[in-house]
């Protein structure tokens, strides 16, 4: 299936910013479910400089300077992304334990690379790993199979949570999420990956957008769809096994990849740092639709 | 002898207070009749494993030259010399923050007299094993950053490197500008028991102390200049020189003469004296983030003329402080984009961003293997015993001995002390056996080491002190992959009473450090000759904003200081003449210090001594004399880089004086005792005055100091007119004398008009007088002089804001060239003078106009970077 994706992001200022330097994370990556089949990203007021290249995860990312005075940053961008349906879950898979230990002694390579998302990161400290085991050991029994177990704890994740955009924030750490057991998509896959890691089970955190469906016969609303988060889970000779708790899918043809990482730290979509501003408000729209061309 | 281990010294990561040391007055009281101290009985009495003493109590060969000249120094001669050193060190300003100690945390840099000497050969073998550290440091960032092939092979475990907040990603792949990750290294040595040294902390990210290292030397080699001469000491010059080589040899593009300068955390950190010191020393602007811009992937310095390029960056921030776009979001310190210029390869940081991770005590048990791997040698220098818990089989013995244990960090990360197991107690240890089985990979255990001593000279007596040795190097361009230590190196001995810590945070002092050689040695030196005048613009427009901002609020605070002193000073000496003069100087000095006056009660008697007392001492009132001196100490040393050793002096004498009289206020409850004090003050701030004007060179800072100082004389002039005169006083002779007095224009009034004192003469001498160089028509002039010579703004059109400028005081001074000073001396039937109060509300507007004109178009560093919110929440449609 082939999306058109058009993603804006607007910053508007109560005061004049002379100069700005962002870092952007917002142009779809190739994965092996996954290929760009053309893309752009228009930036208003005109950068004096931009530089892309490939991050050590393999994202695509933008580096832009501004110096000319404004009031209000537009970042767009437009990406036609072709996704593959989703491989069938595999039938058997590796006792979780043992994943724990082929990564802990980094036998073979799948392992070795695997290790980048097997330790404390940013938003996913080590600190919040006991409270997260405790809440995981119950879907990890001694030799159950890694994808039964990991599939089992995003349907108990997303039974115990609630979705809720008030009761967290981007400071909100992953035990007290867990405390509070409601957040957004983020604290979500950011609760599963620690529930992962304080395993020893290498989990990564993907950014991208999902494709929703429009109420029976009510029209599509423009800027309806969204940017989402979700998380992906190693399981050797397998690959990465993407899992979506908000929803309690496995991510298929109506999950876009922009990025992962370890967290979200690695994959933030517009960072910026600006002189000047005072007040600034955000504004977000992103629309997934079938794309024209094809 | 105990068995004892020593914490590294940790300049800038300690956290408590330091203790008071043996260096820390220059004023304690010596010993009534100080023994002679021996250095051969120190020797025959010494306990094992002693620097200077062998094993059978004799003297080592290294010391032989310098023990005997050192025990013929007469009794009382070296405690003479040491009273003096002392003094230096204070006048110097050689000092350190003591972080969590909110008031005056800036302390004396603890030093003691006697040298640590090293032998040439022992030296020679310990260089060796050093530089194969630093080689082996600098080859496993390249293997880091780049392929990661000790990971791949199992050599290092991956958590160490993956699960480390110090491994900056987005660093990897990122080729430094000469292919060098590594510049400057230290290491903290130890010699245990066997007689061999051992690392005990390796310092990869900012190594801090050569600086103090080096005013050490220029100390000791004072205090004791026969011996240094006479032991063949070598010398400290060519290791700094071989800096200067390494970091311009850095400059991308070749240049002939790149420009290097050195980021600093700012006048906080721990270590910003020796930040500004080795700035100075080394010739390179010393400069924080603000000060510094990224433009199209180069990195520029925001100067008054305009963006200069910078080539190198020394830096002695935290890697992840660097670069709030790409790294730490938090940080207020770094410059977004710099990481993007070092990728784009337009600028070099020594060392590398990311270099801090492999400062962790928990590499060390895997440095062997790395060494091999890498090198394709054996570690020469092995680090004490360490072990990282991460490892299962390792946790078991590291619980098993817990008590023998020092505890640290893994993944060092802000402050962070090492846990000495020994001293805790039953509960205690509990507790951090079970913090270590939670998480077993945050942790390190060493065990503790017994340790030499050295001899240490404490009021009088010679001490064994248990020691510790911080080594430095620096990259050798000349020599492939190499790296050259410096022959010396900072001698940290623990504090008194054999405590287990060797930090300066916590009370230890230091050594300077002998390396002495068999011959004759080099004798090069930077330094300036003492007292030479420190150039602080070199006439063009590369001051940076922050500096000139600095250096205009210097020249104010001063100002300000200087006319508080002088009319408290009047009011105290007027306070026998009953209401008046004094109430009208107390008012103006409340004018002064922008206080309002407290609400009168009705036929109360007024404590006036005690309203002046507060006035000037009250240090937690903002605008007081003792606030604003502490403003002119503040803003002084957030440039002290760019002041001559004089003038610091000055400026810590100011400070002094007045945290003394804070601390005795018993002692100036006297008149007497007040008036001498602010006698004092003043004659250090004319002092101050008389060095700018003589050994600055009249440079743009030059310029912002003058402006500052100006504009200052001509707000108090005013204040203090508006406060006295505006109301005809029935006893205003006495009025129009004090003013006189306080305005330091006493002697040319006398001169002109002999004794009869009149209004319109003292407001002529005071506003109108183009000649009086206390007047404001002179202040406004020199003002318009200056604002004619500013550079003109890069990016504004010409004419544009300086005429501005130049235009405001421009009017004002033909207002006054105008006005006729018989009329604004007119009294009305209400004796008030109308026309006075006219003119004083319209300077009192209007100068402050000028002011902020001044540094909103030249000084303006309120324009903070922040962080966008990244606010991007998923509003999930489900």
């Amino acid at each position: 299936m082939i999306h058109h994706v058009v993603h804006v992001t607007e910053y508007l200022y109560s005061e004049r910013v002379s100069t700005s330097h962002h870092d952007l994370h917002l142009l779809p990556r190739a994965t092996p479910e996954q290929r760009c089949l053309g893309e752009e990203l228009e930036i208003a007021p005109a950068p004096a400089t931009r530089r892309d290249r490939t991050d050590d995860f393999g994202n695509r990312c933008t580096y832009v300077e501004i110096h000319e005075p404004h009031n209000n940053l537009r970042v767009t961008s437009r990406a036609d992304v072709e996704v593959a349906p989703p491989a069938p879950l595999p039938a058997t898979s590796a006792p979780w334990e043992s994943v724990r230990d082929v990564v802990r002694s980094g036998d073979g390579a799948e392992a070795r690379a695997a290790r980048a998302f097997a330790f404390s990161s940013p938003y996913v400290p080590a600190s919040t790993w006991a409270a997260a085991r405790e809440y995981a050991l119950p879907s990890f029994a001694a030799g159950r199979p890694v994808v039964e177990a990991a599939r089992a704890l995003t349907t108990r994740l997303h039974a115990d949570f609630a979705y809720d955009s008030r009761a967290t924030t981007l400071a909100t750490p992953v035990d007290e999420v867990l405390r509070l057991r409601r957040g957004v998509c983020q604290d979500f896959a950011h609760v599963q990956i620690a529930c992962l890691r304080a395993l020893g089970v290498p989990a990564r955190y993907v950014s991208g957008y999902l494709v929703t469906q429009p109420p029976p016969g009510k029209p599509r609303l423009v800027g309806a769809d969204a940017s989402h988060a979700w998380l992906a889970v190693f399981v050797p000779d397998h690959g990465w096994l993407p899992l979506d708790p908000t929803n309690d899918v496995v991510p298929g043809e109506q999950h876009l990849t922009v990025a992962w990482g370890r967290d979200y730290s690695d994959v933030t979509p517009v960072r910026g740092v600006i002189m000047g501003g005072g007040r600034h408000d955000l504004w977000v729209s992103v629309d997934v639709l079938p794309s024209p061309r094809h | 002898m105990p068995g004892t281990t020593l914490r590294a010294p940790a300049l800038p990561d300690a956290t408590s207070t330091a203790s008071s040391t043996a260096s820390s007055t220059a004023s304690s009281a010596l010993p009534a009749s100080p023994p002679t101290p021996s250095l051969r009985a120190y020797a025959a009495r010494a306990t094992p494993f002693d620097e200077l003493a062998d094993e059978h109590g004799a003297v080592r060969a290294p010391w032989h030259a310098f023990a005997a000249r050192f025990d013929a120094l007469g009794p009382g001669e070296l405690a003479r010399r040491w009273t003096e050193a002392r003094h230096l060190i204070h006048d110097n300003g050689v000092s350190f923050n003591v972080y969590g100690d909110a008031k005056g945390m800036e302390r004396p840099w603890p030093l003691g007299p006697m040298p640590v000497i090293v032998g040439p050969d022992e030296f020679a073998t310990v260089s060796k094993g050093l530089a194969q550290r630093a080689r082996l440091y600098d080859a496993l960032l390249a293997d880091i950053y780049g392929p990661q092939r000790l990971l791949e092979e199992n050599i290092l475990p991956a958590e160490l490197v993956l699960g480390h907040p110090g491994f900056l990603r987005p660093c990897r792949g990122v080729k430094p500008s000469g292919g060098r990750f590594l510049h400057l290294y230290a290491a903290d040595l130890v010699r245990q028991s066997s007689g061999a040294w051992n690392v005990l902390v390796d310092r990869t990210q900012a190594p801090s102390g050569a600086g103090y290292a080096l005013e050490n030397r220029i100390i000791v080699s004072r205090l004791l200049p026969d011996e240094f001469r006479e032991c063949h000491v070598e010398r400290l010059a060519p290791y700094f020189q071989q800096v200067r080589r390494a970091l311009a040899a850095l400059a991308p593009h070749a240049k002939d003469n790149p420009r290097v300068v050195l980021l600093s955390p700012g006048p906080y950190n721990a270590t910003y004296f020796e930040q500004s010191f080795l700035a100075q020393y080394l010739g390179y602007m010393l400069v924080e983030g603000a000060d510094l811009t990224v433009r199209d992937g180069c990195v520029y310095l925001k100067t008054l003329g305009g963006l200069h390029r910078v080539d190198v960056i020394l830096r002695r921030l935290n890697d992840d402080y660097c670069d709030p776009l790409e790294l730490r979001a938090d940080s207020a310190l770094g410059v977004p984009g710099l990481l993007q210029a070092v990728r784009d390869g337009n600028v070099a940081v020594a060392n590398s961003l990311g270099s801090g991770v492999v400062q962790t005590a928990a590499l060390m048990p895997f440095l062997p293997g790395a060494c091999r791997a890498l090198l394709d040698e054996e570690l020469a220098l092995p680090a004490v015993e360490t072990w990282w818990c991460g490892e299962p089989s390792v946790l078991a013995h590291v619980l098993a001995t817990l008590s023998d244990m020092v505890i640290k960090p893994a993944f060092p990360t802000g402050r962070t002390e090492p846990v000495f197991c020994d001293e805790l107690d039953a509960a205690a240890l509990a507790e951090l056996r079970a913090k270590v089985q939670a998480l077993p990979s945050a942790y390190v255990a060493q065990r503790r080491a017994t340790l030499s001593t050295t001899p240490t000279w404490d009021e009088g007596r010679l001490q064994p002190r248990r020691l510790l040795l911080r080594s430095f190097l620096v990259a050798d361009p000349a020599d492939g992959a190499g790296y050259r230590v410096m022959p010396g190196g900072l001698g940290v001995v623990a504090a008194r009473d054999q405590r287990h810590d060797i930090s300066i945070q916590r009370g230890a002092a230091s050594l300077d450090t002998w390396v002495v050689a068999d011959g004759p040695v080099s004798t090069l030196s930077l330094l300036r000759p003492a007292g030479a005048p420190v150039e602080l613009s070199r006439g063009g427009g590369d001051l940076p904003s922050r500096v000139a901002d600095n250096l205009y609020w210097l020249g104010r605070y001063a100002e300000r200081a200087d006319a508080m002193a002088r009319l408290a000073r009047t009011a105290v000496a007027r306070l026998p003449d009953g209401a008046e003069p004094a109430n009208s100087l107390v008012a103006a000095l409340r004018a002064q210090a922008r206080i309002a006056a407290p609400a009168e009660e009705e036929g109360a008697a007024r404590d006036r001594f005690g309203e002046i007392g507060a006035l000037i001492f009250d240090g937690e009132t903002q605008g007081t004399l003792a606030d604003t001196l502490r403003s002119v100490y503040r803003v002084a040393r957030a440039i002290r880089d760019r002041l001559s050793s004089d003038t610091w002096r000055v400026i810590t004498a100011l400070d002094q004086e007045m945290r003394d009289a804070e601390t005795w206020s018993g002692a100036v409850s006297t008149t007497g005792a007040v008036s001498a004090l602010l006698d004092r003050t003043v004659a250090l701030l004319a002092g101050l005055s008389g060095l700018v004007m003589d050994s600055m060179s009249r440079g743009h800072g030059w310029r912002f100091l003058d402006m500052g100082r100006r504009l200052e004389r001509a707000v108090s002039l005013t204040l203090t007119i508006a406060a006295t005169l505006t109301s005809a006083q029935p006893s205003e002779t006495l009025v129009l004398e004090s003013l006189l007095e306080a305005a330091d224009s006493a002697i040319t009034y006398r001169r002109r008009y002999l004794a009869s004192l009149h209004a319109a003469a003292v407001l002529d001498l005071l506003l109108t007088d183009p000649t009086n160089p206390r007047s404001v028509v002179f202040q406004l002039g020199a003002l318009l002089e200056h604002v004619v010579k500013l550079p003109h703004l890069p990016g504004r059109a010409r004419d544009g804001i300086e005429s501005a400028i130049a235009q405001g005081a421009d009017t004002l001074l033909s207002r006054l060239e105008e006005v006729s000073v018989q009329r604004l001396a007119e009294v009305d039937a209400d004796a008030r003078r109308p026309a006075l109060v006219a003119m004083m509300t319209e300077l009192e507007r209007e100068l402050p106009a000028l002011s902020d004109a001044l540094t909103e178009s030249y000084l303006n560093h309120a324009t903070q970077a922040r962080q966008l919110a990244r606010l991007q929440r998923r509003e999930e449609a489900r």
